[in-house]
């Protein structure tokens, strides 16, 4: 009984850090480009405010729309919240970590980028179309370089399970970081700011035709599905920042259940991931966007990287 | 007892070494003049770095002064330079391709799983002597043969400086995973002459592009009438 | 093997009688299929394989069947697909009477099934022969049914072409294999298989793996297959991709399991090579297509191209000693093999209920059909997110336990394993997002968004029955990826019949529902990913309420910036949808494109504009087309000899008389 009860309120811990962190990690990225950029920029609690506000919304459905449409935000806010309940961000293991693996994890991502993309075409509009070829296309090449850099990290620790794998990483600090690490960690770098729709590969703040990819694909999309979609994506930031975090330094997470590892880790998971979106505003601002037929290129490079990290792994055998 | 134990030494070493070759990859993704030099700075910081580390944890004075060279000579006076020339030239852009970025970066890979099976008879006499050398040494190699295949592939002069730079990165790396750095004279020796050749290079650029108009080195092609 | 002489029956009565005997032809092989599937159920709880001799002796062998493990997999497979598209058939057929001989059609299709059972039932390589050869020739006259269509007659020949030079190198492989061994019974060569030596098992290897591979449809043998299954009528198609190109990894399986047992390394290696450009290069083409039984067509390539990643890692693990490791690689891709013949068969059936009711298989002139056939478009969606490898549904598991063979098999202490296999890693997780790319143009451009023709306008739902056989394989997709236990704890104990070690070192079965992978401590829990998906789908809602009250909805028109009305034109096209693909990997597609623009009065009003690509296969260009070069040109030599005068030939066979005279004397 007095198990129930842990695993219930980890369970519940893990989901709220998740789901509510989400908007924040986009109001710091968002306030540190209007710094770098001179200006003052949003507060940082302003993506919760639009949530709402959204939520609050009428939804407009087009007239051509199926019943996917109206299908996918659910589907995805699902997905998502299976992963988060995958991939460990203050405490290692999760409760549920048993059901699936990271293999699961780059899939159930598919699943949901897959209802996007037709949600995209259901409408009949172009711009739908526009954005579902592409955000196809790239995540054509993300996703095995995606599961390749964390597989690189996952056979260091003898498994798929993220859990498993984030927990022998903290107990064994010696085989944390290692140089096929260095490798996987650019690789998985380059993937979270091609999945996430960050630039140089994708701009979220842009509604211009020739640049937009995930925008143009969820165009049609208003009120509280758009609410749904938005956090669904803020949710798969934090994903793959805490993935960043977790996997190549495990630094500070609890696996004992105390409350002062608990404390501990989830103040130095809040400073891991306020540093990784740091992180990402510092490249969104000191890049430009790449035109749409270089980022294949970008993307072969984290392929290429992450492929080595495993190769060299084998070979070197770190 | 030495400042850095020897765990931390092949640590950091052999990531500082891991980041140079990134560095190297990112050259081959990027089409950008820029951004080339931009990598190249930062790519001789890392060098600069892991010399520095050798130096302290050896006490070894000449690995220090080349690490201070590194630092002045190759992440700073070289990047301006090259700037500078991108800057008058008015060329940003890698274009047209002999090879294109996807098969490059294939080649690259199989580059470096080449290196790696090449380096490990070396390795075999050398266990003894050093201990940090087993990933750094086929990581220099690599970069060594990834600069040669930077100049192979592409046609900007400026990339070609970029790729020369490169291989000369590889190389003193590999010197320092073998014999912890060549001597001192030969290695300033060293430094003086690619900061020569850079700057002959760079007029070079200017010249080429002044009488032809471009710094395709294709172009040159046409001197042999 | 009871149903045989029922479907005898079930053809002759079908050649008298139209409708009433279309229909008992088609509810009797569903039945026979049902008791296959019923036979290959109680070997696999039972446990003991079937053995049947004829009476009547061949002189090259006893007309003997012996259905094992291995046997009973691959009729339970077929026999599951089979029962689903009878069913189908009887609606899909109805549209057959005053145009083509629906009695023939039956005939065919029922010795198909005959030929099937015997080939995967016969206990000696002369019957097992003789059954392939007649399985071919059924094929061939099933391709050309709708032979009026020029197409087909051309696919047709590819295909009888390839598939007799496949059989030719099969019937070299026997040979050889009776010349080492001393017989054709499958029994005699598996205990004699020790004698032959590692050159000629490598070159009996070899054979099967070309012969079979044929079959197979793998690359650069697959030339036949993306012209045979959109030429043949949809419920055979289903039927051969689901079914028929599996009997070549049957072979495959048979011969270099079964028979030979252990050999060198490279054999896997080469399945793995061969495995990984025919999934790589089956989903790169099947992108480019509009045909959407080209499509699935190609797709079969690239799941076979799934299917001997299992098998050629298992021959890798096997020879290098990891036979846990290979039974789990093995099963992964028998595992494959259902789920393939499932989901692949329900996206044909699928694509034949598009084309009855459209009557084109031309993406491009599609769209909007998921409001005119709900059910079709629902079953065809669930395949292709089977077929996707999405989770929970059972592509992903095949995948899954792939992925984990391959991720164990990095102990293995050998270079080019250790280079393979990321490689192989690598590669098969790019096959799986293309794939989905590639189902969302194929979904989404058929399904949805506005009819691009009057055809799919007035498109109408298919009857019953075939709404019923797409059902079925539906639910069974669902089923077999959220009870992966039921089929795996079967295929458990083959495999440990064919690798004497089972997979359970290192995955183990918790329940149907749960696979958990023993060494690298990892697990999967479809069935509770499905729940649980199905219950966070439920927070959404009750956070909306909380927040914001009941949610409100209005229908308005689509944005197409400011134009009164959106046009079915206006939509992205299949082509555009592809494209970033295309240039992506341009180097492999070498596509050559045409644009023509026709203007009126100045460059900004364009009246027309014509856009055409064409891609080149490689392997068409390289090697097929140079290989018949030299083909007609020896032929064109040997037209020399060919006098046409009597005498000359009885000279012919004087001379020949001679020689041979003088050899033996």
């Amino acid at each position: 009984m007095n198990d129930i009860i842990t695993n219930a309120l980890l369970l519940i811990l893990q989901l709220g850090v998740t789901v509510l962190m989400a908007p924040f990690i986009f109001g710091i990225i968002k306030k540190t480009k209007a710094r770098i950029q001179n200006r003052r920029g949003p507060s940082i609690f302003q993506p919760y405010a639009d949530l709402t506000k959204l939520l609050k919304k009428e939804v407009v459905i087009s007239e051509n729309a199926s019943w996917l449409f109206s299908f996918t935000p659910y589907l995805l806010i699902a997905s998502t919240l299976v992963i988060v309940i995958l991939v460990p961000t203050v405490f290692a293991p999760l409760p549920f970590h048993w059901i699936g693996d990271i293999i699961t994890v780059a899939y159930l991502l598919a699943l949901g980028r897959f209802f996007l993309a037709l949600a995209g075409l259901d409408t009949a509009s172009g711009f739908g179309g526009l954005g579902s070829s592409r955000e196809m296309s790239i995540a054509s090449i993300v996703e095995p370089a995606m599961m390749l850099s964390i597989f690189a990290v996952a056979v260091t620790a003898g498994s798929t399970n993220l859990s498993i794998v984030v927990r022998s990483l903290s107990t064994t600090p010696a085989s944390i970081f290692n140089p096929s690490h260095l490798l996987a960690f650019v690789a998985l770098f380059i993937v979270t700011i091609a999945e996430t729709g960050r630039i140089p590969v994708d701009n979220p703040e842009t509604h211009l035709e020739l640049t937009m990819i995930h925008e143009a694909m969820i165009l049609e999309y208003s009120g509280r599905y758009l609410a749904f979609i938005e956090w669904a994506s803020q949710m798969k930031m934090v994903i793959f920042l805490s993935l960043l975090a977790n996997l190549f330094f495990p630094i500070g997470l609890a696996t004992v259940l105390s409350p002062a590892a608990l404390g501990v880790s989830i103040v130095a998971f809040v400073a891991k991931m306020t540093l990784l979106a740091i992180g990402i505003a510092l490249v969104e601002s000191t890049n430009a966007k790449l035109r749409l037929f270089r980022v294949p290129d970008l993307l072969m490079t984290a392929f290429i990287l992450s492929l080595l990290s495993l190769i060299l792994y084998f070979i070197v055998g770190a | 007892m030495p400042i850095i134990d020897q765990q931390t030494l092949v640590r950091s070493v052999d990531i500082l070494a891991t980041g140079i070759l990134v560095t190297a990859f990112l050259i081959i993704s990027s089409k950008s003049l820029t951004f080339y030099v931009r990598l190249f700075a930062f790519q001789s910081i890392l060098l600069g770095m892991l010399s520095l580390v050798i130096a302290v944890r050896y006490g070894e004075t000449h690995i220090l002064t080349a690490a201070v060279l590194t630092f002045v000579v190759k992440a700073f006076t070289i990047p301006l330079l090259l700037n500078k020339v991108i800057d008058r030239i008015r060329v940003r852009k890698e274009v047209d391709f002999s090879i294109n970025i996807t098969v490059s970066l294939i080649i690259c890979g199989a580059i470096v799983i080449l290196s790696n099976s090449v380096a490990q008879p070396i390795l075999q006499v050398q266990r003894a002597g050093s201990l940090f050398t087993t990933k750094v040494l086929p990581i220099s190699i690599a970069v060594m043969l990834i600069g040669l295949f930077v100049m192979i592939s592409r046609k900007k002069a400026v990339t070609q400086i970029i790729g020369l730079l490169t291989m000369e990165n590889g190389l003193f790396l590999s010197g320092l995973s073998i014999t912890h750095g060549m001597p001192l004279i030969v290695e300033v020796g060293i430094f003086f002459d690619i900061l020569v050749a850079a700057l002959i290079l760079g007029l070079f650029v200017f010249r080429i592009n002044k009488s032809f108009e471009t710094i395709d080195i294709a172009a040159m092609r046409s001197l042999r009438h | 093997m009871i149903f045989i002489p029922r479907k005898r029956l079930a053809s002759d009565s079908a050649l008298k009688v139209a409708e009433a005997g279309k229909n008992v032809g088609f509810i009797l092989s569903c039945l026979g299929s049902v008791a296959g599937l019923l036979l290959s159920f109680s070997i696999f709880l039972s446990g003991q394989s079937l053995h049947l001799e004829l009476p009547q002796t061949t002189p090259l062998g006893a007309m003997a069947f012996t259905v094992d493990q291995l046997s009973a997999f691959f009729l339970g497979t077929a026999s599951f697909l089979g029962a689903a598209i009878s069913l189908y058939s009887l609606g899909y057929t109805s549209e057959y009477f005053h145009k083509r001989h629906v009695g023939l059609f039956i005939f065919l299709y029922n010795t198909l099934f005959l030929t099937l059972v015997a080939l995967l039932s016969a206990a000696n390589f002369v019957f097992f022969l003789f059954a392939w050869e007649v399985m071919s020739f059924t094929i061939y006259f099933l391709i050309v049914f709708e032979h009026d269509d020029e197409a087909s007659r051309r696919a047709g020949f590819l295909y009888v072409v390839m598939s007799h030079v496949g059989t030719a190198i099969l019937t070299g492989m026997i040979l050889v294999f009776f010349v080492q061994a001393g017989s054709f019974d499958f029994a005699a060569l598996r205990s004699n298989a020790h004698q032959i030596t590692p050159t000629l098992k490598s070159v009996i290897f070899l054979c099967s793996f070309i012969g079979f591979g044929v079959k197979a449809g793998i690359v650069p043998l697959h030339i036949w297959l993306p012209e045979a299954h959109p030429a043949t009528p949809s419920n055979i198609s289903a039927l051969m991709s689901g079914v028929i190109i599996k009997t070549g990894i049957y072979g495959i399986v048979r011969v270099s399991f079964d028979l030979l047992g252990t050999g060198p390394m490279w054999w896997g290696i080469l399945v793995l090579a061969v495995a990984v450009v025919s999934a790589v290069l089956g989903v790169l083409y099947a992108l480019m297509e509009h045909d959407l039984k080209r499509l699935l067509a190609y797709h079969s390539i690239e799941n076979i191209g799934i299917i001997l990643m299992g098998v050629g890692a298992a021959l890798v693990f096997n020879s290098t000693g990891n036979k846990t490791v290979a039974a789990l690689a093995l099963i992964a891709g028998l595992y494959h093999v259902l789920n393939h013949a499932t989901f692949k068969g329900l996206l044909f059936l699928g694509a034949g209920s598009v084309v009855r009711a459209t009557h084109t298989r031309n993406i491009e002139e599609l769209g909007g059909l998921a409001k005119k056939l709900p059910y079709t478009s629902f079953f065809f969606l669930i395949g292709a997110v089977a077929i996707s490898a999405l989770p929970p549904l059972n592509g992903f598991i095949s995948e899954w336990l792939t992925f984990q063979a391959l991720l164990l098999g990095f102990t293995t202490a050998d270079l080019t394993v250790k280079l393979a296999i990321p490689v192989t890693v690598a590669l098969l997780a790019l096959t799986g997002a293309l794939a989905a790319a590639c189902f969302v143009k194929a979904y989404g451009i058929t399904f949805l968004g506005l009819p691009r023709s009057n055809a799919a306008d007035k498109a109408k739902e298919s009857p019953r029955s075939m709404l019923v056989a797409m059902g079925i394989l539906a639910l069974g997709c669902v089923v077999l990826g959220i009870f992966p236990g039921i089929a795996l704890s079967a295929l458990n104990p083959l495999s440990a019949s064919l690798l004497g070690a089972s997979m359970t070192n290192e995955v183990s079965l918790v329940g149907p529902t749960m696979i958990l992978s023993a060494s690298p401590s990892t697990s999967i829990a479809p069935a509770l990913m499905l729940a649980l998906l199905a219950g966070f789908a439920g927070l959404p809602i009750v956070a909306g309420i909380l927040m914001g009250g009941k949610l409100r909805t209005r229908i308005a028109k689509t944005w197409v910036c400011g134009i009164e009305t959106l046009r079915p034109r206006m939509q992205y096209t299949a082509t555009g949808f592809s494209k970033p693909i295309r240039l992506i990997f341009s180097s492999i597609y070498r596509a050559r494109h045409e644009i023509e623009i026709s203007e009126d009065v100045s460059p900004y009003f364009k009246t027309e504009i014509r856009y055409e690509v064409t891609m080149e296969h490689i392997f068409e260009e390289k090697l097929y087309k140079p290989a018949m070069r030299g083909i007609l040109s020896v032929a064109r030599f040997g037209r020399r000899i060919q006098t046409g005068h009597i005498q000359s030939y009885l000279a012919y066979i004087f001379i020949v008389l001679i020689i041979l005279l003088w050899a033996t004397g």
